[in-house]
Protein backbone atom coordinates (compact mmCIF):
# COMPACT_ATOMS: atom_id res chain seq x y z
CA UNK A 1 0.00 0.00 0.00
CA UNK A 2 1.10 3.83 0.38
CA UNK A 3 4.41 2.39 2.79
CA UNK A 4 5.80 0.66 0.26
CA UNK A 5 4.77 2.67 -2.62
CA UNK A 6 7.00 5.50 -1.17
CA UNK A 7 10.15 3.31 -0.78
CA UNK A 8 9.43 1.70 -4.19
CA UNK A 9 9.77 5.17 -5.18
CA UNK A 10 13.50 5.39 -4.78
CA UNK A 11 14.42 3.74 -8.19
CA UNK A 12 18.06 3.47 -8.65
CA UNK A 13 17.81 4.43 -12.30
CA UNK A 14 17.37 7.78 -11.18
CA UNK A 15 18.63 8.28 -7.66
CA UNK A 16 16.42 10.76 -5.64
CA UNK A 17 14.55 11.72 -8.07
CA UNK A 18 11.39 11.75 -5.90
CA UNK A 19 12.51 12.01 -2.60
CA UNK A 20 11.91 15.27 -1.37
CA UNK A 21 13.03 16.61 1.83
CA UNK A 22 9.55 16.04 2.86
CA UNK A 23 8.62 12.44 1.92
CA UNK A 24 12.07 11.62 2.81
CA UNK A 25 11.16 13.18 6.59
CA UNK A 26 8.28 11.20 6.05
CA UNK A 27 9.49 8.16 5.23
CA UNK A 28 12.05 7.68 7.88
CA UNK A 29 9.64 9.30 10.78
CA UNK A 30 7.06 6.11 10.16
CA UNK A 31 10.29 3.29 9.71
CA UNK A 32 11.27 4.85 13.11
CA UNK A 33 8.34 4.83 15.23
CA UNK A 34 7.24 1.33 13.38
CA UNK A 35 10.74 -0.17 14.68
CA UNK A 36 10.06 1.19 17.79
CA UNK A 37 6.63 -0.24 18.46
CA UNK A 38 8.26 -3.18 17.40
CA UNK A 39 10.88 -3.52 19.66
CA UNK A 40 8.41 -2.18 22.45
CA UNK A 41 6.13 -4.84 21.69
CA UNK A 42 9.13 -7.25 22.15
CA UNK A 43 10.17 -6.03 25.43
CA UNK A 44 8.33 -8.53 27.55
CA UNK A 45 10.89 -10.61 25.96
CA UNK A 46 13.57 -8.94 28.52
CA UNK A 47 12.23 -10.64 31.54
CA UNK A 48 12.78 -14.33 29.87
CA UNK A 49 16.71 -13.53 30.26
CA UNK A 50 17.90 -16.06 32.67
CA UNK A 51 15.31 -18.47 30.86
CA UNK A 52 17.41 -19.85 28.60
CA UNK A 53 21.04 -20.19 28.69
CA UNK A 54 23.43 -21.31 25.72
CA UNK A 55 24.30 -24.32 28.28
CA UNK A 56 20.97 -25.73 27.92
CA UNK A 57 20.04 -24.39 24.42
CA UNK A 58 22.55 -26.88 23.45
CA UNK A 59 22.14 -29.77 25.89
CA UNK A 60 22.11 -33.02 24.66
CA UNK A 61 18.54 -35.38 24.64
CA UNK A 62 18.24 -36.99 28.22
CA UNK A 63 19.03 -40.25 27.24
CA UNK A 64 22.13 -40.04 25.23
CA UNK A 65 23.90 -37.62 27.88
CA UNK A 66 27.45 -39.18 29.19
CA UNK A 67 27.87 -39.15 32.77
CA UNK A 68 30.50 -36.77 32.35
CA UNK A 69 28.06 -34.17 30.10
CA UNK A 70 25.53 -35.38 32.64
CA UNK A 71 28.01 -34.09 35.70
CA UNK A 72 28.72 -31.07 33.69
CA UNK A 73 24.46 -30.56 33.53
CA UNK A 74 23.87 -31.01 37.01
CA UNK A 75 26.72 -28.50 38.30
CA UNK A 76 24.73 -26.34 35.92
CA UNK A 77 21.74 -26.72 37.27
CA UNK A 78 23.43 -26.01 41.04
CA UNK A 79 24.58 -23.03 39.39
CA UNK A 80 21.32 -21.96 38.18
CA UNK A 81 19.49 -22.85 41.25
CA UNK A 82 21.89 -21.30 43.89
CA UNK A 83 21.75 -17.96 41.70
CA UNK A 84 18.06 -17.74 41.62
CA UNK A 85 17.54 -18.69 45.22
CA UNK A 86 20.43 -18.62 47.21
CA UNK A 87 20.96 -21.99 48.63
CA UNK A 88 23.22 -24.64 47.16
CA UNK A 89 21.36 -27.73 46.18
CA UNK A 90 22.51 -30.93 46.19
CA UNK A 91 21.00 -32.52 42.67
CA UNK A 92 21.28 -35.74 41.35
CA UNK A 93 20.56 -37.89 38.62
CA UNK A 94 18.81 -41.13 40.20
CA UNK A 95 18.55 -43.57 38.25
CA UNK A 96 15.43 -46.72 38.84
CA UNK A 97 17.00 -49.68 40.56
CA UNK A 98 17.04 -53.10 39.71
CA UNK A 99 14.53 -55.61 40.16
CA UNK A 100 12.10 -52.85 41.70
CA UNK A 101 8.81 -51.51 40.10
CA UNK A 102 6.86 -49.34 42.36
CA UNK A 103 3.62 -49.48 43.24
CA UNK A 104 1.16 -46.98 45.62
CA UNK A 105 -2.25 -47.95 47.47
CA UNK A 106 -4.15 -45.73 48.72
CA UNK A 107 -7.06 -46.96 52.03
CA UNK A 108 -10.20 -45.24 50.99
CA UNK A 109 -11.51 -46.44 54.69
CA UNK A 110 -8.79 -44.23 56.61
CA UNK A 111 -8.56 -41.51 54.20
CA UNK A 112 -9.79 -38.38 56.30
CA UNK A 113 -9.69 -36.02 53.48
CA UNK A 114 -7.36 -33.27 55.70
CA UNK A 115 -5.04 -32.51 52.42
CA UNK A 116 -1.98 -32.77 54.48
CA UNK A 117 -0.61 -34.98 51.68
CA UNK A 118 -0.91 -32.43 49.20
CA UNK A 119 1.10 -29.78 51.24
CA UNK A 120 3.91 -32.15 52.08
CA UNK A 121 4.11 -32.96 48.01
CA UNK A 122 4.51 -29.32 47.48
CA UNK A 123 6.93 -28.86 50.05
CA UNK A 124 8.92 -31.93 49.20
CA UNK A 125 9.31 -30.96 46.00
CA UNK A 126 9.46 -27.29 45.63
CA UNK A 127 6.36 -26.88 43.45
CA UNK A 128 5.28 -22.97 43.03
CA UNK A 129 3.41 -21.23 45.87
CA UNK A 130 1.99 -18.54 43.76
CA UNK A 131 0.42 -19.33 41.27
CA UNK A 132 -0.27 -22.77 43.65
CA UNK A 133 1.07 -25.81 41.79
CA UNK A 134 -0.19 -29.13 43.67
CA UNK A 135 0.52 -32.74 42.28
CA UNK A 136 -2.54 -34.16 44.61
CA UNK A 137 -5.74 -33.43 44.40
CA UNK A 138 -8.27 -34.63 46.77
CA UNK A 139 -12.35 -35.23 45.46
CA UNK A 140 -14.96 -35.61 48.02
CA UNK A 141 -18.00 -37.42 47.38
CA UNK A 142 -20.79 -38.57 48.95
CA UNK A 143 -20.79 -42.37 50.50
CA UNK A 144 -22.10 -44.91 47.90
CA UNK A 145 -21.18 -43.18 44.80
CA UNK A 146 -18.19 -42.54 42.65
CA UNK A 147 -19.07 -40.40 40.15
CA UNK A 148 -16.03 -38.52 39.60
CA UNK A 149 -17.32 -35.73 37.54
CA UNK A 150 -19.44 -34.51 40.07
CA UNK A 151 -16.86 -34.70 42.63
CA UNK A 152 -16.11 -31.83 45.03
CA UNK A 153 -12.44 -30.49 45.84
CA UNK A 154 -13.33 -27.50 47.23
CA UNK A 155 -14.57 -28.49 50.31
CA UNK A 156 -14.03 -26.60 53.50
CA UNK A 157 -15.36 -27.80 56.21
CA UNK A 158 -14.21 -27.19 60.31
CA UNK A 159 -13.64 -31.13 60.79
CA UNK A 160 -12.77 -33.41 58.34
CA UNK A 161 -14.53 -36.10 57.76
CA UNK A 162 -17.96 -35.14 57.19
CA UNK A 163 -20.66 -37.60 57.57
CA UNK A 164 -22.04 -39.07 54.53
CA UNK A 165 -18.61 -38.31 52.49
CA UNK A 166 -15.74 -40.26 51.66
CA UNK A 167 -12.37 -38.24 49.87
CA UNK A 168 -10.69 -39.83 47.06
CA UNK A 169 -6.69 -38.72 46.68
CA UNK A 170 -5.96 -38.04 42.99
CA UNK A 171 -2.19 -37.83 41.68
CA UNK A 172 -0.38 -39.34 38.90
CA UNK A 173 -1.21 -42.86 38.52
CA UNK A 174 1.86 -43.64 37.05
CA UNK A 175 0.02 -45.76 34.49
CA UNK A 176 1.38 -48.75 32.46
CA UNK A 177 0.19 -47.52 29.39
CA UNK A 178 0.00 -44.09 29.87
CA UNK A 179 -1.38 -41.87 26.89
CA UNK A 180 0.50 -38.58 27.89
CA UNK A 181 3.54 -40.77 27.30
CA UNK A 182 2.41 -41.72 23.50
CA UNK A 183 1.64 -38.44 22.77
CA UNK A 184 4.45 -36.03 23.61
CA UNK A 185 5.73 -34.80 20.09
CA UNK A 186 9.36 -34.31 22.06
CA UNK A 187 10.06 -37.19 23.95
CA UNK A 188 10.46 -35.14 27.05
CA UNK A 189 8.20 -37.94 29.15
CA UNK A 190 8.91 -41.69 29.34
CA UNK A 191 8.11 -44.45 31.67
CA UNK A 192 11.12 -45.63 33.33
CA UNK A 193 12.18 -49.35 34.05
CA UNK A 194 10.48 -48.90 37.66
CA UNK A 195 6.94 -47.74 36.42
CA UNK A 196 7.56 -43.78 36.90
CA UNK A 197 6.48 -41.63 34.52
CA UNK A 198 8.71 -38.73 34.38
CA UNK A 199 9.42 -35.20 32.64
CA UNK A 200 12.84 -33.88 31.55
CA UNK A 201 11.84 -30.32 32.19
CA UNK A 202 15.17 -29.20 29.78
CA UNK A 203 13.60 -30.72 26.70
CA UNK A 204 9.72 -30.03 27.54
CA UNK A 205 8.42 -27.87 24.69
CA UNK A 206 5.03 -26.84 26.88
CA UNK A 207 2.65 -28.19 24.05
CA UNK A 208 0.12 -29.42 26.99
CA UNK A 209 -0.43 -32.24 24.69
CA UNK A 210 0.37 -34.40 27.99
CA UNK A 211 -2.15 -32.46 29.85
CA UNK A 212 -4.47 -33.15 27.67
CA UNK A 213 -4.07 -36.79 27.02
CA UNK A 214 -4.16 -37.84 30.83
CA UNK A 215 -7.94 -38.65 31.70
CA UNK A 216 -6.67 -38.13 35.56
CA UNK A 217 -5.81 -34.56 35.58
CA UNK A 218 -2.37 -35.15 37.23
CA UNK A 219 -0.28 -33.07 35.03
CA UNK A 220 0.95 -29.47 35.95
CA UNK A 221 1.94 -26.51 33.44
CA UNK A 222 3.47 -23.75 34.61
CA UNK A 223 1.60 -20.83 32.90
CA UNK A 224 3.57 -17.99 34.41
CA UNK A 225 6.76 -17.98 36.15
CA UNK A 226 6.85 -20.40 39.30
CA UNK A 227 7.98 -19.30 42.63
CA UNK A 228 9.31 -20.42 45.83
CA UNK A 229 9.77 -18.40 49.07
CA UNK A 230 14.04 -18.97 49.35
CA UNK A 231 13.56 -20.54 53.11
CA UNK A 232 11.37 -23.19 51.61
CA UNK A 233 13.34 -25.03 49.13
CA UNK A 234 14.00 -28.30 49.63
CA UNK A 235 17.80 -28.52 48.53
CA UNK A 236 17.74 -32.73 48.28
CA UNK A 237 17.02 -32.60 44.28
CA UNK A 238 16.88 -35.19 41.60
CA UNK A 239 17.38 -34.26 37.68
CA UNK A 240 14.26 -35.61 36.72
CA UNK A 241 12.95 -34.65 40.21
CA UNK A 242 11.98 -32.12 42.27
CA UNK A 243 14.69 -29.67 40.77
CA UNK A 244 13.12 -25.93 40.40
CA UNK A 245 10.95 -25.96 36.72
CA UNK A 246 10.69 -22.37 34.70
CA UNK A 247 7.55 -20.93 32.96
CA UNK A 248 6.04 -23.18 29.97
CA UNK A 249 7.15 -26.44 31.24
CA UNK A 250 4.57 -29.43 32.69
CA UNK A 251 5.45 -31.17 35.65
CA UNK A 252 3.64 -33.85 37.76
CA UNK A 253 4.01 -36.21 40.70
CA UNK A 254 6.93 -38.50 40.01
CA UNK A 255 6.63 -40.78 43.31
CA UNK A 256 8.89 -38.65 44.49
CA UNK A 257 12.11 -39.98 42.95
CA UNK A 258 14.29 -38.21 44.75
CA UNK A 259 13.29 -40.12 47.83
CA UNK A 260 11.90 -43.78 46.48
CA UNK A 261 15.10 -43.84 44.05
CA UNK A 262 17.52 -44.09 47.26
CA UNK A 263 15.21 -46.08 49.20
CA UNK A 264 12.84 -43.90 51.34
CA UNK A 265 9.27 -43.62 51.58
CA UNK A 266 7.40 -40.79 49.22
CA UNK A 267 6.52 -37.70 51.72
CA UNK A 268 2.62 -37.67 51.08
CA UNK A 269 2.74 -41.38 52.97
CA UNK A 270 4.79 -39.93 55.58
CA UNK A 271 2.81 -36.86 56.20
CA UNK A 272 -0.39 -38.93 56.21
CA UNK A 273 -1.62 -39.05 59.83
CA UNK A 274 -4.44 -41.60 59.10
CA UNK A 275 -1.82 -44.13 57.20
CA UNK A 276 -4.26 -44.66 54.23
CA UNK A 277 -0.95 -44.76 52.08
CA UNK A 278 0.94 -47.45 51.00
CA UNK A 279 4.38 -47.76 49.04
CA UNK A 280 6.69 -50.12 48.16
CA UNK A 281 7.88 -52.80 45.58
CA UNK A 282 5.64 -55.25 43.88
CA UNK A 283 8.46 -57.34 42.78
CA UNK A 284 9.32 -57.92 46.39
CA UNK A 285 6.38 -60.20 47.54
CA UNK A 286 6.98 -58.95 51.65
CA UNK A 287 6.67 -55.39 50.85
CA UNK A 288 3.47 -54.13 52.04
CA UNK A 289 1.64 -53.22 48.47
CA UNK A 290 2.06 -57.09 47.85
CA UNK A 291 0.45 -57.80 51.09
CA UNK A 292 -2.81 -55.73 50.28
CA UNK A 293 -2.71 -56.36 46.72
CA UNK A 294 -2.99 -59.88 47.69
CA UNK A 295 -5.32 -59.92 50.65
CA UNK A 296 -7.17 -56.41 50.44
CA UNK A 297 -10.31 -55.47 48.32
CA UNK A 298 -8.41 -53.78 45.80
CA UNK A 299 -11.56 -52.48 44.08
CA UNK A 300 -10.17 -49.98 41.17
CA UNK A 301 -7.75 -48.60 38.83
CA UNK A 302 -9.19 -45.56 39.02
CA UNK A 303 -10.93 -45.49 34.88
CA UNK A 304 -9.70 -48.95 35.09
CA UNK A 305 -11.82 -49.44 31.23
CA UNK A 306 -9.45 -47.18 29.69
CA UNK A 307 -6.84 -49.26 29.39
CA UNK A 308 -4.25 -47.20 30.95
CA UNK A 309 -3.54 -49.83 33.95
CA UNK A 310 -2.58 -47.31 36.52
CA UNK A 311 0.02 -48.31 39.13
CA UNK A 312 -1.41 -46.81 41.46
CA UNK A 313 -4.96 -48.64 43.53
CA UNK A 314 -7.48 -47.95 45.61
CA UNK A 315 -8.73 -50.39 48.16
CA UNK A 316 -11.09 -50.87 51.35
CA UNK A 317 -10.20 -52.70 55.11
CA UNK A 318 -13.17 -54.21 54.92
CA UNK B 1 9.14 6.93 -12.56
CA UNK B 2 7.07 6.63 -15.40
CA UNK B 3 6.54 2.63 -14.06
CA UNK B 4 5.10 4.02 -10.83
CA UNK B 5 1.31 4.35 -11.21
CA UNK B 6 0.73 6.19 -7.80
CA UNK B 7 2.94 9.06 -8.23
CA UNK B 8 1.68 9.70 -11.91
CA UNK B 9 -1.97 9.91 -10.76
CA UNK B 10 -2.51 13.39 -8.56
CA UNK B 11 -5.42 12.41 -6.46
CA UNK B 12 -3.58 9.16 -5.26
CA UNK B 13 -0.48 10.62 -4.39
CA UNK B 14 -2.66 12.70 -2.45
CA UNK B 15 -4.32 9.92 -0.35
CA UNK B 16 -0.80 8.44 -0.14
CA UNK B 17 0.40 11.39 1.69
CA UNK B 18 -2.76 11.32 3.99
CA UNK B 19 -2.28 8.09 4.55
CA UNK B 20 1.25 8.05 5.51
CA UNK B 21 0.50 11.33 7.83
CA UNK B 22 -1.94 9.00 9.53
CA UNK B 23 0.11 6.13 9.53
CA UNK B 24 2.61 8.29 11.55
CA UNK B 25 0.37 9.65 14.06
CA UNK B 26 -0.72 5.73 14.30
CA UNK B 27 2.43 4.32 15.31
CA UNK B 28 3.20 7.25 16.96
CA UNK B 29 0.31 6.20 19.45
CA UNK B 30 1.25 2.62 19.22
CA UNK B 31 4.88 3.78 20.06
CA UNK B 32 3.72 5.38 23.37
CA UNK B 33 1.18 2.83 24.32
CA UNK B 34 3.91 -0.17 23.83
CA UNK B 35 6.81 2.02 25.65
CA UNK B 36 4.28 2.84 28.79
CA UNK B 37 2.98 -0.76 28.35
CA UNK B 38 -0.39 0.57 28.75
CA UNK B 39 -1.81 -3.01 28.00
CA UNK B 40 -0.60 -6.79 28.17
CA UNK B 41 0.65 -5.80 31.40
CA UNK B 42 0.15 -8.52 33.43
CA UNK B 43 -1.86 -8.04 36.56
CA UNK B 44 0.22 -9.59 39.50
CA UNK B 45 -1.14 -12.43 40.70
CA UNK B 46 -2.27 -11.83 44.32
CA UNK B 47 0.21 -13.69 46.77
CA UNK B 48 -1.24 -17.19 48.24
CA UNK B 49 -1.01 -17.61 51.58
CA UNK B 50 1.86 -20.07 52.67
CA UNK B 51 0.36 -22.99 54.13
CA UNK B 52 0.55 -23.31 58.06
CA UNK B 53 3.54 -25.55 59.16
CA UNK B 54 1.21 -27.42 61.42
CA UNK B 55 -0.27 -29.23 58.04
CA UNK B 56 3.31 -30.34 57.03
CA UNK B 57 4.04 -31.62 60.60
CA UNK B 58 4.76 -35.77 60.12
CA UNK B 59 4.45 -36.19 64.06
CA UNK B 60 1.86 -38.78 65.05
CA UNK B 61 -1.65 -37.83 66.50
CA UNK B 62 -0.83 -38.99 70.11
CA UNK B 63 2.43 -40.17 71.68
CA UNK B 64 2.90 -43.52 73.25
CA UNK B 65 4.33 -45.03 76.33
CA UNK B 66 7.37 -45.61 74.64
CA UNK B 67 8.16 -42.38 73.17
CA UNK B 68 7.70 -41.03 76.25
CA UNK B 69 10.04 -43.40 77.68
CA UNK B 70 12.36 -42.95 74.90
CA UNK B 71 12.49 -39.50 75.24
CA UNK B 72 12.67 -39.33 79.16
CA UNK B 73 9.87 -37.79 79.25
CA UNK B 74 7.64 -37.16 82.73
CA UNK B 75 6.19 -40.36 83.24
CA UNK B 76 4.23 -39.54 86.38
CA UNK B 77 0.84 -40.03 84.81
CA UNK B 78 1.99 -43.96 84.51
CA UNK B 79 3.02 -44.22 88.01
CA UNK B 80 -0.10 -45.64 89.50
CA UNK B 81 0.53 -46.48 92.79
CA UNK B 82 1.60 -42.89 93.79
CA UNK B 83 -2.34 -42.41 94.73
CA UNK B 84 -3.07 -46.39 94.20
CA UNK B 85 -2.68 -48.37 97.15
CA UNK B 86 -0.70 -51.90 96.20
CA UNK B 87 -2.35 -55.69 96.38
CA UNK B 88 -5.71 -53.57 96.37
CA UNK B 89 -7.74 -53.59 93.35
CA UNK B 90 -9.51 -50.37 92.76
CA UNK B 91 -12.94 -50.97 92.88
CA UNK B 92 -15.50 -50.04 89.87
CA UNK B 93 -18.52 -48.20 90.56
CA UNK B 94 -21.45 -48.06 87.77
CA UNK B 95 -24.23 -45.83 87.46
CA UNK B 96 -27.89 -47.42 87.02
CA UNK B 97 -27.61 -47.82 83.42
CA UNK B 98 -24.36 -49.23 84.34
CA UNK B 99 -22.16 -46.81 82.99
CA UNK B 100 -18.96 -46.62 84.83
CA UNK B 101 -18.87 -43.68 87.06
CA UNK B 102 -15.16 -42.14 86.36
CA UNK B 103 -13.72 -40.87 89.49
CA UNK B 104 -12.71 -37.40 89.56
CA UNK B 105 -8.97 -38.07 89.33
CA UNK B 106 -9.47 -39.71 86.11
CA UNK B 107 -11.83 -37.06 84.42
CA UNK B 108 -9.46 -37.27 81.31
CA UNK B 109 -10.74 -40.03 80.46
CA UNK B 110 -13.59 -40.94 78.32
CA UNK B 111 -14.86 -43.82 78.18
CA UNK B 112 -15.41 -44.55 74.33
CA UNK B 113 -13.98 -48.19 73.23
CA UNK B 114 -16.75 -49.80 71.77
CA UNK B 115 -20.40 -49.47 71.02
CA UNK B 116 -22.60 -49.20 73.44
CA UNK B 117 -20.80 -48.29 76.47
CA UNK B 118 -20.03 -52.00 76.59
CA UNK B 119 -16.48 -52.15 77.51
CA UNK B 120 -16.99 -50.44 80.42
CA UNK B 121 -14.98 -52.33 82.59
CA UNK B 122 -11.55 -51.29 83.28
CA UNK B 123 -9.28 -54.44 83.73
CA UNK B 124 -10.74 -55.64 80.11
CA UNK B 125 -7.16 -54.35 79.59
CA UNK B 126 -6.02 -53.12 82.94
CA UNK B 127 -4.12 -54.98 85.60
CA UNK B 128 -5.56 -55.14 88.27
CA UNK B 129 -3.13 -56.82 90.62
CA UNK B 130 -0.27 -54.54 89.02
CA UNK B 131 -1.96 -51.04 87.56
CA UNK B 132 1.62 -50.27 86.04
CA UNK B 133 0.62 -52.99 83.29
CA UNK B 134 -2.08 -54.37 81.30
CA UNK B 135 -3.62 -57.75 80.53
CA UNK B 136 -5.28 -59.62 77.76
CA UNK B 137 -8.60 -61.15 78.51
CA UNK B 138 -6.93 -64.37 78.54
CA UNK B 139 -5.01 -63.42 81.17
CA UNK B 140 -1.73 -62.58 79.35
CA UNK B 141 0.28 -59.84 81.11
CA UNK B 142 1.31 -57.20 78.92
CA UNK B 143 3.77 -54.32 79.52
CA UNK B 144 2.62 -50.43 78.46
CA UNK B 145 5.17 -50.14 75.68
CA UNK B 146 4.00 -53.47 74.05
CA UNK B 147 0.25 -52.47 73.68
CA UNK B 148 0.17 -53.52 70.60
CA UNK B 149 -0.02 -57.29 71.80
CA UNK B 150 -2.75 -56.05 73.82
CA UNK B 151 -4.92 -54.50 71.11
CA UNK B 152 -4.30 -57.45 69.24
CA UNK B 153 -5.61 -59.86 71.46
CA UNK B 154 -9.31 -58.66 70.04
CA UNK B 155 -8.32 -57.04 66.78
CA UNK B 156 -6.89 -60.06 65.16
CA UNK B 157 -6.91 -58.79 61.47
CA UNK B 158 -5.89 -55.20 62.02
CA UNK B 159 -3.00 -56.39 63.78
CA UNK B 160 -2.09 -58.74 61.21
CA UNK B 161 -2.63 -56.08 58.87
CA UNK B 162 -0.33 -53.83 61.16
CA UNK B 163 2.21 -56.27 61.52
CA UNK B 164 2.35 -56.58 57.45
CA UNK B 165 2.74 -52.63 57.42
CA UNK B 166 -1.17 -52.87 55.76
CA UNK B 167 -2.42 -51.03 58.74
CA UNK B 168 -1.27 -47.80 60.88
CA UNK B 169 1.61 -45.53 59.82
CA UNK B 170 5.51 -46.32 58.69
CA UNK B 171 7.98 -44.00 57.72
CA UNK B 172 11.87 -44.02 56.73
CA UNK B 173 12.93 -46.45 54.05
CA UNK B 174 10.74 -48.59 51.98
CA UNK B 175 13.51 -50.69 50.95
CA UNK B 176 14.79 -52.47 54.21
CA UNK B 177 18.57 -53.13 52.63
CA UNK B 178 18.96 -49.51 52.77
CA UNK B 179 17.94 -47.88 56.07
CA UNK B 180 15.73 -48.24 58.92
CA UNK B 181 12.43 -48.12 58.98
CA UNK B 182 9.82 -46.68 61.85
CA UNK B 183 6.29 -49.21 62.35
CA UNK B 184 3.72 -46.55 64.78
CA UNK B 185 2.20 -48.09 67.10
CA UNK B 186 -1.50 -48.53 67.73
CA UNK B 187 -1.75 -45.60 70.39
CA UNK B 188 0.43 -43.34 68.13
CA UNK B 189 -2.94 -42.29 66.31
CA UNK B 190 -5.72 -44.43 68.38
CA UNK B 191 -6.91 -42.93 71.91
CA UNK B 192 -6.97 -46.52 74.07
CA UNK B 193 -10.26 -44.93 76.08
CA UNK B 194 -11.97 -43.68 72.70
CA UNK B 195 -9.99 -45.04 69.98
CA UNK B 196 -11.96 -43.43 66.73
CA UNK B 197 -9.85 -41.32 64.78
CA UNK B 198 -10.42 -37.90 65.69
CA UNK B 199 -11.73 -35.20 63.01
CA UNK B 200 -9.20 -32.35 62.38
CA UNK B 201 -9.38 -29.23 60.40
CA UNK B 202 -8.20 -29.40 56.51
CA UNK B 203 -5.70 -27.94 54.91
CA UNK B 204 -6.83 -25.55 52.29
CA UNK B 205 -7.99 -25.86 49.49
CA UNK B 206 -6.60 -25.31 45.88
CA UNK B 207 -6.86 -21.73 44.64
CA UNK B 208 -7.34 -20.38 40.91
CA UNK B 209 -4.49 -18.67 38.91
CA UNK B 210 -6.44 -15.37 39.26
CA UNK B 211 -9.87 -15.11 41.83
CA UNK B 212 -10.89 -17.80 43.83
CA UNK B 213 -12.88 -20.77 44.39
CA UNK B 214 -16.53 -20.10 46.30
CA UNK B 215 -16.51 -23.08 48.33
CA UNK B 216 -19.62 -24.86 47.48
CA UNK B 217 -21.80 -25.29 50.66
CA UNK B 218 -22.54 -29.03 50.54
CA UNK B 219 -22.62 -29.64 46.85
CA UNK B 220 -25.04 -32.63 46.15
CA UNK B 221 -26.57 -35.11 48.00
CA UNK B 222 -25.52 -37.71 45.64
CA UNK B 223 -29.06 -39.45 45.18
Amino acid sequence: MSLPASILNQDPSAPGADMSRRSFLRTSAVLASGLAALAASLSPLRELDDQLSLERFVQKYYKELTPDEMAQVLKRIEREVEKEYGIRPHVRDLKPMDGVEFVYALNLTRCIGCRKCVHACVEENNQSRTPEIQYIRVLRMPHGSLDIEKAEHNYAPESVPEKGYFYMPVQCQQCKNPPCVKVCPVHATWQETDGITVVDYDWCIGCRYCEAACPYWARRFNFTRPSIPKERINPEMAYLGNRPRRMGVMEKCHFCIQRTRVGRYPACLEVCPAGARKFGNILDPSSEVAYILRTKRVFIQLKEDLGTSPRFFYYFDV
Amino acid sequence: MAGDPLTDRKPANDKTAWALRGLVVLFGVLTAAFLLNLWGRSVPLRPIPLVDPSFLDTATVRRSYANLVQAKEDLSDFDCYVCHEKNKPPVLRYDAKQNLIIPPEHSDIVMGHGEHGRNNNCFNCHNETNLEQLQTRDGRVVKFQDSPQLCGSCHGPTFEDWEAGAHGRISGYWDRKLGPFKRQDCVNCHNPHSPKFPGRKPAPGPHLLRGWFKPSATAATGH
